[in-house]
């Protein structure tokens, strides 16, 4: 490619790209539709599945407090604590649930895939950040809560112009 | 103290009036982590020597205390962006030595994702690249038109870069509902926007041959030499799909920043192929028992990644752990032929040249 029509080409496609649509996602207004509820295991066909890996969710119904995540986790990042809960759950005779640091963890879902009982999936919250080091310590009350975020926009492509969010 | 004991850049030595000693880097936003000892005299490089291993982390070290499974979050971490390629050869080697047989899906799965992983590697390569040659539409567009990738991942695997998507005997998980129809949109509109990026290429800077140095992948490729092992020593689904790699003759940085350029169409191609020959359903994975554990067995395995061929060596001793892990890299072999490239060059046309290797100082050091 000679240096002029190198220049025409380049000044053409500048031109061209005036027309076309801004691809950006204007993020804390909008926000980027994920699948599903979040990334979950199924153990009995060991498989897991698909979803986003964000901040996990805690069924205390289903824990027996067996530590296997804390186990699958000291391999990975250390983040799962098994601390002691004041509640009353007849399959969990010790009383001990996890609790996560999000300062560590590294959301690989291998404790997802470690649990055999059903009782931590991960969910579609991403927006974790906090002020101190304590308040990215999740205690297992506050992993009890399902998150509720409002994640609405997809990617379009039918745009002639070029490919847009919302 | 003698001058020979003390670390490369700090040795006093004679050297002409002339001749001037510049450490670039290790914190030089165009070297990366590592230092490149420059010898300039005047504008011309007279000797460069690369100084890595600024960010060794001690991986193989690592993966002789963590049973196979576990070993998967840190062994993707060398190269972030690429990590379903970085991850491959560990999971072909762990199946091997645990004796695990993956389902067909999970194979045309697998080079779905590192082809998807390639381009996005590719894509961030190039917009670095474009910062280093002070070009800033190189780094808009392709790290704008990364995000159709990246989300296609997201939606795939469940993380934007570290995905921890391939385990030994398959896959994590399988992909959600409408995957293809989502794949393929997204493949296409990629596809038409990286051809218009043969506008932005400009500067063509002539380099010699560097076959006989051991170099790899996009290196290797734009020297004019036809080797590629997706199709050499096709692994998983690549024997049945049909790769064209492209091999350009200049050898010249332009070449070589070309390659993954043309590597990216040709990751379009085997993406639309390997959807129509997926089967449509069925296992991703092979259930595995808890800490299983490897005979007493080696093994070595390698692909090809976005930075070319990629090997894990693994010594197994009837432990679930592997008694010794080795990568060796495309970075590192790459790496060797800077000092080449460089003499006789201008210092300003230092970071084409040395960027245009596909080094990843990470990787190089593990």
């Amino acid at each position: 490619m000679g240096t002029a029509t190198g220049i025409i080409k380049a000044l053409n496609s500048g031109i061209k790209h005036l027309a076309v649509k801004r691809f950006t996602l204007r993020y804390p207004e909008q926000k980027l539709k994920l699948v599903g509820d979040g990334y979950q295991f199924d153990p009995s066909t060991g498989v897991g599945i698909a979803g986003y890996k964000g901040r996990h969710m805690l069924f205390h119904d289903h824990c027996t407090g067996c530590q296997l995540c804390s186990i699958a986790c000291e391999g990975v990042a250390e983040a799962i604590a098994m601390v002691k809960v004041q509640e009353d759950w007849k399959q969990n005779k010790k009383a001990i649930m996890p609790q996560i640091d999000y300062g560590k963890c590294v959301f690989c879902g291998l404790c997802v895939d470690a649990c055999p009982f059903y009782a931590l999936y991960m969910t579609n919250d991403y927006e974790l950040s906090s002020f101190t080091k304590e308040g990215l310590i999740y205690t297992p009350a506050q992993l009890q809560v399902k998150p509720n975020i409002a994640q609405d926009v997809e990617l379009k492509f039918d745009n002639p112009r070029g490919a847009t969010h919302g | 103290m003698s001058s020979t004991s003390l670390p490369p850049g700090l040795q006093i030595e004679k050297v002409d009036e002339r001749i001037m000693t510049l450490n670039v880097g290790p914190q030089h936003p165009g070297s990366g982590h590592m230092r490149i000892i420059v010898k300039i005299d005047g504008d011309y490089i007279v000797s460069a020597d690369p100084d890595p291993g600024y960010v060794h982390r001690g991986e193989e070290k690592m993966a002789e205390y963590r049973n196979y499974i576990l070993n998967i979050p840190h062994l993707e971490r060398p190269v972030i962006h690429d990590s379903c390629n970085v991850l491959y050869p560990y999971c072909l080697g762990a199946e091997e030595l645990l004796g695990l047989e993956v389902p067909e899906r999970a194979k045309y799965l697998r080079v779905i994702a590192s082809e998807l992983n390639r381009c996005v590697y590719i894509q961030y390569w190039l917009a670095i690249y474009g910062i280093f040659l002070g070009h800033s539409t190189m780094f808009m567009w392709p790290a704008g038109d990364r995000e159709l990738l990246i989300d296609m991942l997201e939606k795939m695997t469940g993380a934007r870069v570290t995905h921890s998507y391939f385990v030994p005997g398959g896959i994590r998980n399988d992909v959600p509902a409408n995957f293809e129809d989502m794949l393929l949109k997204r493949v296409n509109y990629f596809e038409k926007r990286i051809k218009e990026y043969a506008a932005v290429f400009a500067g063509k800077l002539s380099r010699e041959d560097a076959i006989r140095l051991g170099t790899t992948g996009s290196t290797l490729r734009a020297s004019g030499v036809n080797f590629d092992l997706r199709v050499k020593e096709p692994y998983d689904a690549y024997g049945e799909l049909d790769v064209n790699v492209p091999v350009l003759k200049e050898g010249d940085s332009y070449a070589r920043s070309k390659i993954p350029w043309l590597d990216m169409l040709e990751s379009c191609n085997i993406i639309r192929q390997a959807v129509q020959k997926m089967p449509k359903s069925g296992s991703v994975r092979v259930k595995l028992k808890p800490n299983p554990k490897g005979g007493n067995d080696e093994v070595y395995k390698r692909v090809e990644s976005g930075r070319g061929s990629l090997g894990c060596y693994i010594v197994s001793r009837n432990t679930p752990e592997p008694y010794r892990l080795k990568l060796s890299v495309g970075s590192f072999r790459n790496l060797i032929c800077l000092p080449y490239l460089l003499k006789g060059e201008k210092l300003g046309n230092m970071p084409a040249v040395y960027w245009s290797l596909n080094y990843w100082p990470v990787e190089a050091d593990r």
